[in-house]
């Protein structure tokens, strides 16, 4: 008893005390996270694909919902007790079973177009991620190539931001480059576009990927790192 | 990875060695957070009661008369209290059975005191070593999962065509929570350790001064008799 009086109340405290840390620290992680994350756009963009397909996936349940078997087997067992009048029931439960054939057929189908949607789901998972993959290299490869030809002038500070728009050819070669951000130093600005200007051309993918991601984009450069 | 990692994601997608580590941390932080409200609670009541103690006893009461208040409630006498009834216990019964030398009777009188010290430092000390244990390995601890979590962040990375910062980066940042949970268990206990040997360590001398002067007493009370 004594053991229950004398650590009930520090047990109590103590995992008060633990679960307002972890809540305190997911709440704080989450904030700075999403300031950092800015920086990486793009990337969500391969996301929003996938905000059509809740939509479609409800339906098929809802249309199987019904169990049409329920409500065909209860009026049989009284077509069995009425046997006398023989030519009429026999009509009757023939209309009746091929009605259920047909609501078998259609259950069989909806199951059949249930499971095709699903498949397609998870093919386009799967084209989604590496889809990604294949971006994130590829963004990666624009990155190093860029950093390889920049040299931060004395005058970078650290807070520093320029933000350039990038507009490319399919080729990869730059189209146009245009200063949307300045970072205020001119100097600065100068050597991030002449950066860009001396890789000339880019390794970029080809098709719908380019299409979506990289035929403009837009260039962040800070003197800590080069980021998007 | 589009969207920022939680920490609970982080903490779900560990390895199962580097959550075992996780969750033995969270145990010991718990366990030692335990300890030490149940220390600080009751190294305050125990300082109280030697406050409320002493004024009694020097209040001028007849010592035969705070023993019989004592006495009455048997069950809860602790720290100061159970010093004075094991030396004054110890002394009248000495004296009750007329032993003239003065000098045998507090040698009695001062060992008997000293058990109860003894017992009293026993109690007052309870859990500090776990405190300690856990100050002094949870660092460690952590550490350990956080190697090992790195390890096999860089071990995927090796079988990979395109290395990344951000193939590596979950890995080790997963495994970095190890060891900041490593450091909230120990940093803790550590304080608490110190802080509390050292108020042991006072209450420990106000014990040993109380039972000089009871000695004192007492002796003074069997040379005049």
């Amino acid at each position: 008893m004594t053991v229950v009086r004398d650590y009930a109340l520090p047990l109590i405290l103590a995992i008060g005390l633990h679960a307002g840390v972890v809540g305190l620290l997911m709440q704080n992680w989450q904030d700075r996270i999403d300031a950092d994350e800015e920086a990486m756009p793009r990337l969500i963009v391969a996301r929003v694909v996938e905000l059509d397909q809740p939509e479609a996936r409800p339906a098929p349940p809802k249309v199987e919902l019904p169990p049409p078997q329920p409500e065909v087997a209860p009026p049989k067992p009284p077509a069995k007790p009425a046997a006398k009048p023989v030519p009429e029931p026999d009509r009757e439960a023939e209309r009746r079973e091929r009605e259920q054939r047909e609501l078998e057929r259609r259950l069989k189908e909806l199951q059949e177009q249930s499971t095709q949607l699903a498949l397609d789901e998870e093919l386009r998972d799967l084209q989604e991620g590496s889809t990604q993959e294949a971006t994130m290299s590829y963004v990666a490869a624009i990155y190093s190539a860029i950093a390889a030809q920049w040299s931060r002038p004395p005058s970078a500070r650290n807070d520093m931001e320029a933000r350039f728009g990038v507009e490319l050819l399919p080729s990869g070669d730059l189209l146009s480059l245009t200063l949307l951000e300045s970072s205020g130093n001119a100097a600065f600005d100068r050597a991030a576009e002449a950066a860009v200007r001396k890789v000339r051309r880019f390794e970029v993918p080809s098709g719908q990927l380019f299409e979506k991601n990289f035929r403009r984009f837009s260039l962040k450069f800070k003197p800590e790192d080069l980021l998007r | 990875m589009t969207e920022p990692m939680s920490i609970l994601e982080l903490v779900r997608n560990a390895s199962f060695l580097v959550q075992a580590v996780m969750v033995i941390l969270v145990l010991a932080s718990v366990a030692s957070w335990v300890m030490i409200f149940q220390r600080w609670f009751e190294l305050n009541r125990v300082q109280r009661e030697i406050d409320d103690f002493e004024e009694a006893f020097w209040s001028g009461i007849d010592l035969a008369n705070l023993k019989a208040e004592l006495d009455e409630r048997p069950e809860d006498q602790t720290g100061i209290e159970s010093l004075f009834a094991a030396g004054f216990g110890e002394y009248r019964r000495l004296a009750g059975q007329g032993t003239a030398d003065p000098d045998a009777v507090m040698q009695f009188v001062q060992r008997a005191m000293r058990v109860a010290l003894t017992h009293e430092e026993e109690r007052l000390g309870r859990h500090l070593p776990f405190l300690a244990t856990v100050g002094s390995t949870s660092p460690y601890v952590g550490l350990f999962g956080t190697v090992w979590g790195i390890m096999n962040a860089f071990r995927n990375v090796a079988t990979m065509t395109q290395a990344t910062l951000a193939a590596v980066a979950p890995g080790i940042s997963e495994a970095l929570v190890a060891t900041a949970m490593g450091l909230f268990a120990a940093i803790p206990a550590v304080i608490g350790y110190n802080r509390f040997s050292a108020r042991v360590d006072g209450l420990m001398k106000r014990y040993e001064a109380y039972a000089d002067e009871l000695t004192s007493i007492l002796h003074r009370d069997a040379v005049t008799q």
